[in-house]
């Protein structure tokens, strides 16, 4: 039964996201760049001259145009393009999602208890956001990179979701601070429910929607900053990602000549990072019906 | 004997109680400015009683009730549960307490938790206090659902507050307030949002409770009518201060402080 309670919200939520415009695009862009993350498990079984990191093919020389064989080319080496960009689209989603994931879970936490306690403990975690969130990622990354050398992914992944947390424990820490006072919070004290029951069970349900929804806003960053990261030369150099492709065309001195090569990375950075950001812009309705047009309110 | 020690130790005794807010003294302006809500209350509640508290917003009645349920803290005074201190409980103390005091809130609207279904929220002060097991807690959830007038209990078991009327959800937060068996409930205002009728079977519910449970009621109102219907025993107060106390018909019929009698003429008369 409980269950069903939760359905029953999805399902109104999802009628309302649906028929937005934003929503649907952002659905439509997210459900293809899913498929190429899906299909980069299985083009390596093709043949092995496909595995979009050692896969070389055995007649090339230097890097091709599009061919029936290759259809977005091959690079300097011979590794074919599509098979990179499918690799780079599972691999973007890894990041983002991962990364946001951790970052929400933190940030969530944090800014429940330090709302909901306030007084120094309140101080001294929003303090630390602070000094956190001032700093700017991408040079912390670059800095941290250059100290330890190359990080592996999920390190990148790890650090992404260091960096981010603090806003989203802001605005769960200022959500959290308006229930407190609601009386279903005191009623649950006078029961004599403990501060952790209040934050896990009165609190975190009504704070989880907002918390989804900055997910998708942190999905949106990870993705940029791993790809900036790649492009610098400071990403991981075992793994291909769209900002590694756009590492080796400027390596190798293909940047103004292989436009096959260089355009289809950018493109699917920017649609993907389009893509959650219009999620993000279409659940932001969802929840704040101050947003929604006239006829759309119930 | 026992019913004479009854009579002896009020179940709520309250010395003295001073509580005062004070605007710290910040950056721009030295000083503070002090709020004084309650002004040296002194009152006492004996078992059984229906004690009604009368007075105009901002009168410090709602605070008194915070303070009776621990969610403040007097400036000064003494509070005494069963002739003892309850001034400085803490953990364990405090929660045994308050499975002995519960509170009914003023708005039905506010008061439940919309993500909680109706007996996730009747079944969340058992749990918390570890009372029975899973079976016959629901059994005593259904119970009291039937108590309160949410007949058949089981229907009402699994619904949402969403999915109820505000007399309905009412009487859900009267069912989380009696599920303990508690000694002393604190209504602050329990039928203020709601409307007439729904009031008066509201009042019916909780003197049906009050004979079948022989618990004290504490009974915040600014509605003098209400209070006269409902309660034995009336206080009025005004700007933090208790200006009368005394059995209900004494206090309507023979006021003596001026702000009582002003009360009492402000009170709409109809005549069909």
């Amino acid at each position: 039964m409980a269950k069903n309670h939760y359905l029953e919200r999805f399902q109104k939520g999802w009628k309302i996201f649906i028929l937005n415009p934003l929503g649907k695009t952002g659905i439509i862009l997210l459900i293809i760049f899913m498929l190429m993350a899906i299909s980069s498990f299985f083009i390596p079984l093709l043949d092995p001259m496909y595995d979009p990191m050692t896969g070389i093919d055995p007649l090339i020389k230097e890097s091709m145009p599009p061919s029936f064989q290759h259809w977005l080319g091959t690079d300097n080496v011979g590794r074919d393009l599509f098979a990179q960009l499918m690799e780079g689209a599972k691999v973007a989603f890894i990041v983002g999602l991962a990364s946001a994931f951790v970052s929400i879970v933190l940030g969530t936490i944090i800014g429940m208890i330090s709302g909901y306690v306030g007084g120094i403990t309140d101080r001294i975690l929003m303090r630390a956001a602070d000094i956190i969130m001032i700093m700017p990622s991408l040079v912390v990354l670059l800095i941290l990179a250059s100290l330890f050398g190359q990080f592996n992914i999920w390190i990148i992944v790890f650090i992404i979701a260091i960096m981010r947390w603090p806003a989203v424990s802001r605005v769960i820490r200022s959500q959290a601070l308006s229930l407190k006072s609601r009386p279903f919070i005191e009623a649950s004290k006078v029961a004599g429910a403990s501060d952790i029951r209040i934050i896990f069970r009165h609190i975190l349900p009504n704070v989880l929607p907002l918390a989804f929804l900055y997910m998708t806003f942190r999905v949106t960053s990870a993705i940029l900053v791993e790809a900036a990261l790649s492009f610098l030369g400071f990403g991981d150099p075992s793994q291909v990602s769209w900002g590694m492709m756009l590492q080796w065309v400027w390596k190798s001195g293909h940047m103004f000549q292989a436009p096959y090569w260089l355009l289809p990375p950018g493109i699917c950075i920017s649609l993907l990072t389009l893509s959650f950001y219009l999620l993000g812009r279409a659940m932001d309705e969802v929840l704040d019906p101050r947003l929604r047009k006239e006829e759309e309110r119930k | 004997m026992i019913e004479n020690d009854n009579k002896l130790t009020p179940i709520i005794e309250l010395n003295g109680i001073t509580k005062e807010y004070c605007a710290k003294a910040t950056f721009f302006s030295k000083g503070y400015t002090s709020v004084m809500a309650l002004d040296n209350i002194n009152l006492a509640i004996q078992k059984g009683d229906i004690f009604g508290l009368v007075g105009q917003s901002g009168s410090g009645k709602t605070t008194l009730g915070r303070l009776l349920l621990k969610l403040e803290s007097p400036t000064k005074g003494i509070m005494k549960f069963n002739g003892k201190s309850i001034n400085d409980l803490k953990g364990k103390g405090l929660k045994t307490y308050r499975s002995k005091v519960q509170m009914i809130f003023q708005d039905p609207y506010q008061s439940l938790n919309p993500h909680l279904s109706i007996a996730e929220t009747i079944l969340e002060p058992l749990i918390v206090n570890k009372i029975g097991d899973h079976n016959s807690r629901k059994e005593k959830a259904i119970e009291t659902l039937d108590t309160v007038g949410l007949t058949p209990g089981k229907e009402y078991y699994d619904r949402y507050p969403h999915q109820l009327s505000g007399g309905q959800r009412q009487r859900v937060a009267i069912a989380r307030a009696i599920v303990l068996d508690p000694e002393f409930i604190v209504a602050d205002e329990p039928t203020s949002m709601l409307d007439a009728t729904i009031a008066i079977q509201l009042f019916k519910l909780l003197q049906q409770i009050k004979e079948k449970y022989n618990m004290t009621f504490f009974f915040i109102t600014h509605n003098l009518a209400a209070a006269k219907y409902l309660c034995n025993k009336i206080a009025v107060i005004h700007n933090g201060i208790i200006v009368e106390n005394g059995p209900s018909d004494q206090v309507i019929q023979h006021p003596e402080h001026p702000y009582t009698k002003q009360l009492i003429q402000a009170q709409p008369k109809l005549n069909f």
